[in-house]
């Protein structure tokens, strides 16, 4: 079964495609339906779409699926809390699985979830969730460092959000000078970290900077993440540097996109990272108290990878 | 939350900022480098300084450390390098080299590379080195000045690696190898990244966990 009635699709669908295998997602096909949008689903699949839904917990139901000796349908999370109970009517529950209905929704068609900010995509039932958690339409996750925010949206939505619920600094400009200041700088036990939000060529950054420990040793670590896709946080470069004693530390990179937790960045040490006793050391006087400046910009640039160049190899 | 994580608190790390055009960061020609690193009190120093049977006494081999015990002035330690320890001698102010480790993972004790370097009629020494700092691999770049701390600080150096459309510079002073090659990195007084960070550089040119690290450099003298 497929998604559309043959009386909706437009004319130019040839009859070859209406036989179409269930399993061939065919572009021509797929753009041709994504031109209704959501007037797309109709009835017979609507309800079908439906069938699928669990009555508890109404979240879409995956293989096994089970139902009851009447015939209700339950999904597998929901069937170890119901104490051996359906819950549509009462009865004992068994161990029957509704076999019929996983089959019928192999051959269900949908559209992805974010249709409506913009996915023109439509996927077989059992990859549809795949695909919408990769989904590039999806809305993006809160950047603030710390406990996981479960607050989604778009960027405006999330610059707002970060400023007014997370007290967030706000700075427009694509430049940056920053002095950190810790009294007992051997307190780094907990990861502690900083997130300013920058404002400039009409988009979002976030510079974070951290306190953590790398193995045993502890450590500062300053990287900036894209409020935005990968794709185009590759325009932009950023550079942050560090430095006092006639010694200098300087960053070059790629911002990071948000889509990459800022944990997932930390731990890849994608950015500016200084021991500890190097970070007391740029401080300056007594070097007992953090007092680290770090500076920096944000330019539109796209990095290239290096091209080869003839140098001498020596093995290690 | 992930287990073992506790709610950080912002209240210990607090951010002042000024929102500026960048300015270049003075390089600050004060030289401190041994006050830190040493912890010495500036009397000693002074005294050692002063003391001009320091410029006389021999140099110890800056190649293994502990382990060669050749010592003697400048011209000899040259000779015993190139002789004795195989080291290369490159001509030139500015260098780039690109170092290569098959097994990455494998690496059990400190490995390290010595090359020498001639210019402005002195000679520095270029060391790389992959090591452990309290169980994280990592590697550091740093260059040592033969001859004392007097003169090694009239000179300014860079190293740079990179890769992958990132890029680390250090600009550092480079220290007299009346310093041990040890002092020196257990100090971190150099370019120094973790070996995540060095595979992050290299896997651009590569698929296999083999690290291909380009190191740049140069040497200049200050004023």
């Amino acid at each position: 079964m497929v998604l559309m009635e043959t009386d909706t699709i437009e004319c130019a669908i040839d009859n070859d495609e209406i036989h179409l295998n269930n399993n061939n997602n065919n572009n021509k096909f797929s753009s041709t339906k994504s031109q209704g949008g959501a007037t797309v689903v109709i009835s017979p699949a609507t309800s079908v779409h439906e069938l699928l839904e669990c009555p508890v917990c109404t979240n879409s139901m995956y293989p096994p699926i089970h139902q009851c000796h009447n015939g209700h349908t339950l999904c597998s999370t929901c069937k170890t809390r119901v104490n051996n109970r359906c819950p549509t009517c009462r009865q004992e529950l068994g161990d029957i699985r509704c076999l019929a209905l996983e089959k019928v929704a192999e051959s269900l068609e949908l559209p992805c979830k974010f249709y409506n900010l913009g996915c023109p995509e439509i996927f077989p039932y059992y990859s549809k969730l795949k695909h919408e958690s990769l989904c590039n339409f999806r809305p993006f996750s809160c950047p603030y460092a710390g406990s996981d925010c479960p607050v989604v949206g778009d960027n405006t939505f999330l610059v707002a959000h970060l400023r007014d619920d997370h007290k967030v600094d706000m700075h427009t400009g694509c430049t940056f000078n920053h002095r950190y200041v810790k009294s007992n700088p051997r307190e780094v036990e907990n990861a502690t970290w900083m997130l300013t939000v920058f404002h400039c060529f009409g988009q979002y950054f976030c510079l974070h900077f951290e306190a953590f420990q790398l193995g045993m040793a502890p450590v500062y670590m300053a990287f900036l993440r894209f409020m935005g896709d990968e794709e185009d946080a590759r325009n932009y470069t950023y550079s942050l540097e560090v430095g006092g004693s006639g010694r200098k530390l300087t960053w070059e990179g790629t911002p990071r996109s948000i889509r990459d937790s800022h944990r997932k960045v930390r731990d890849s040490h994608d950015g500016l990272i200084i021991q500890r006793n190097m970070a007391l050391f740029f401080s300056g006087g007594e070097r007992k108290e953090l007092k680290l400046r770090v500076t920096g910009r944000i330019w539109k640039e796209q990095q290239n990878p290096d091209s080869g160049v003839c140098i001498p190899n020596l093995s290690v | 939350m992930i287990s073992g994580e506790v709610e950080p608190r912002i209240t210990d790390l607090q951010i002042q900022s000024r929102v500026h055009e960048l300015l270049d960061l003075p390089v600050c020609t004060n030289q401190m480098s041994s006050a830190i690193y040493h912890y010495q009190c500036p009397n000693e120093h002074t005294q050692e300084l002063n003391n001009e049977n320091t410029k006389k006494k021999p140099y110890n081999c800056p190649h293994s450390g502990s382990k060669c015990d050749g010592t003697g002035d400048i011209p000899w330690l040259l000779l015993h390098l190139r002789n004795d320890h195989n080291v290369e001698m490159h001509d030139g102010r500015s260098f780039s080299h690109r170092y290569v480790h098959h097994n990455p993972k494998h690496l059990h004790h400190a490995t390290r590379m010595l090359t020498l370097l001639d210019c402005f009629g002195r000679q520095f020494c270029l060391y790389f080195e992959a090591f452990h700092l309290r169980k994280t691999p990592m590697y550091i770049a740093f260059v040592q000045f033969m001859g004392d701390e007097e003169e090694a600080m009239c000179f300014s150096y860079s190293l740079e690696v990179g890769g992958n459309g990132r890029k680390l510079t250090w600009q550092g002073v480079p220290r007299s190898i009346r310093d041990s090659h040890k002092t020196v990195r257990d100090s971190q007084d150099g370019l120094i990244i973790t070996r995540k960070l060095a595979l992050l550089f290299s896997s651009d040119n590569n698929s296999n966990k083999e690290l291909k690290l380009k190191v740049s450099g140069r040497v200049w003298r200050e004023q």
